[in-house]
């Protein structure tokens, strides 16, 4: 969903509280919430998002894009090296 | 028997009974000779009815049939008998209502009796005639032969029904060739849509917005309303919003938009409203002026652009 947060008079929300919001506001568990994508409104007070909160942590494993998994920890990718 | 008024009554009928009676002998004597010639004709099978509508023939011999019962009441009625409960009035009856029932079959058959009757008479079919575009799978060529079978051009009509023959050789393409239509908007209509333009955004400008607002009598209403001149950054940006926020991607911006997007926030972000106003020499009349820092009128060049190729390597700005 699109989120807008609303931080009058403070910096724009990191992801992590955001999450925590979220968790709160849905009662689920915070590992099946994903968050990205915010940018702050022009002067301030405001930023836009979207969010993603997922059934269950298979659901989550399968569809989300590895590099928000590993965002969270959940995935490390391999550093392949470009020599042969 | 018959009292001396009725007598008179009796010898005016007479002199009209007469003559009834002579004319009635005639026309007796040419329907007899016009049925005998008709049934010579049908005795010896020049009326075959074998692959007719049967609905006709069932009508044909309904009508002979009312006729004879017809024909033997007149006799019997004539020779002074009655014709109460008499069996063939019941017979007339019945075949009074069946010939009523068939009306609307006829009715129904109307069109197909008229085809078929002018195509025996013309010999051919007409023109507007739909069987004409039936598809014929004659005209279709097999993909399996190998050799060239000519194509049966007869019917162009043909190709309406949908149905259209393969063409085994192969064509050059030839594009459909669209009718060009005739310009002529002249130098006066672009200057008089121009000048349509310039009045409707002069109409919308804070100057007369607000004499209007001084003068009318309604209430002062206070709106958090959109910029009244919606720029093409504006719904740039609008568009962008939209498909980002449907699905839930972040776009990047390029150099080129950035760009653009800070002068045109800068246009709107400034105290540029609080001293320049909006041109009305469309209302006016008068000459249509500008201010030192706005963009001037571009006035229409007639040189034909160059085409933009990738020729080297294009500056990045």
């Amino acid at each position: 969903m699109v989120t807008d947060v609303l931080h009058p008079r403070k910096a724009t929300t990191p992801k992590t509280e955001i999450r925590e919001k979220l968790t709160k506001m849905y009662k689920t568990t915070p590992d099946v919430v994903f968050v990205f994508g915010f940018r702050t409104h022009f002067g301030g007070d405001k930023s836009t998002g979207f969010g993603r909160i997922y059934d269950s942590l298979d659901y989550r494993k399968k569809n989300e894009p590895k590099h928000r998994l590993a965002r969270h920890g959940l995935y490390e990718k391999k550093k392949t090296s470009r020599k042969p | 028997m018959a009292a001396p008024g009725n007598l008179a009554v009796l010898e005016s009928d007479l002199q009209s009974a007469v003559t009834l009676l002579k004319n009635l002998q005639d026309q007796v004597m040419a329907v007899t000779a016009q049925v005998q010639a008709l049934t010579k004709k049908v005795q010896a099978r020049a009326y075959p009815t074998e692959k007719g509508l049967s609905l006709l023939e069932v009508k044909d011999q309904l009508l002979l049939m009312y006729l004879m019962d017809l024909t033997h009441l007149i006799l019997d009625k004539a020779s002074g008998g009655s014709l109460q409960g008499h069996a063939a009035v019941l017979r007339l009856v019945e075949i009074r209502t069946v010939l009523e029932k068939l009306r609307p079959l006829d009715q129904k058959l109307k069109y197909q009796i008229d085809k078929l009757v002018k195509t025996a008479v013309t010999g051919i079919l007409s023109e507007n005639d739909p069987l004409r575009f039936k598809p014929h799978p004659s005209n279709m060529m097999s993909k399996l032969s190998s050799e060239d079978e000519e194509e049966d051009e007869a019917e162009g009509q043909s190709e309406a029904s949908g149905k259209k023959s393969v063409k085994g050789t192969v064509k050059k393409y030839v594009p459909p060739r669209l009718v060009p239509v005739h310009y002529d908007e002249t130098e006066a209509e672009r200057e008089k849509k121009r000048l349509e333009r310039a009045r409707k955004r002069a109409l919308s400008s804070s100057v007369i917005r607000e004499l209007k607002e001084q003068y009318s009598d309604a209430p002062e209403e206070i709106r958090d309303a959109r910029h009244p001149h919606v720029t093409r950054q504006s719904q740039e940006d609008q568009h962008r919003i939209n498909y980002e926020e449907s699905m839930m991607v972040r776009l990047s911006v390029s150099k080129r938009e950035k760009g653009r997007r800070k002068r045109a926030s800068v246009m709107n972000s400034q105290l540029h409203s609080l001293t320049h106003f909006s041109d009305i020499s469309a209302l006016t009349g008068g000459t249509p002026h500008l201010d030192e820092d706005q963009n001037p009128i571009k006035k229409r060049k007639k040189i034909p652009k160059k085409s933009r190729k990738k020729t080297g390597f294009r500056r990045r700005r």
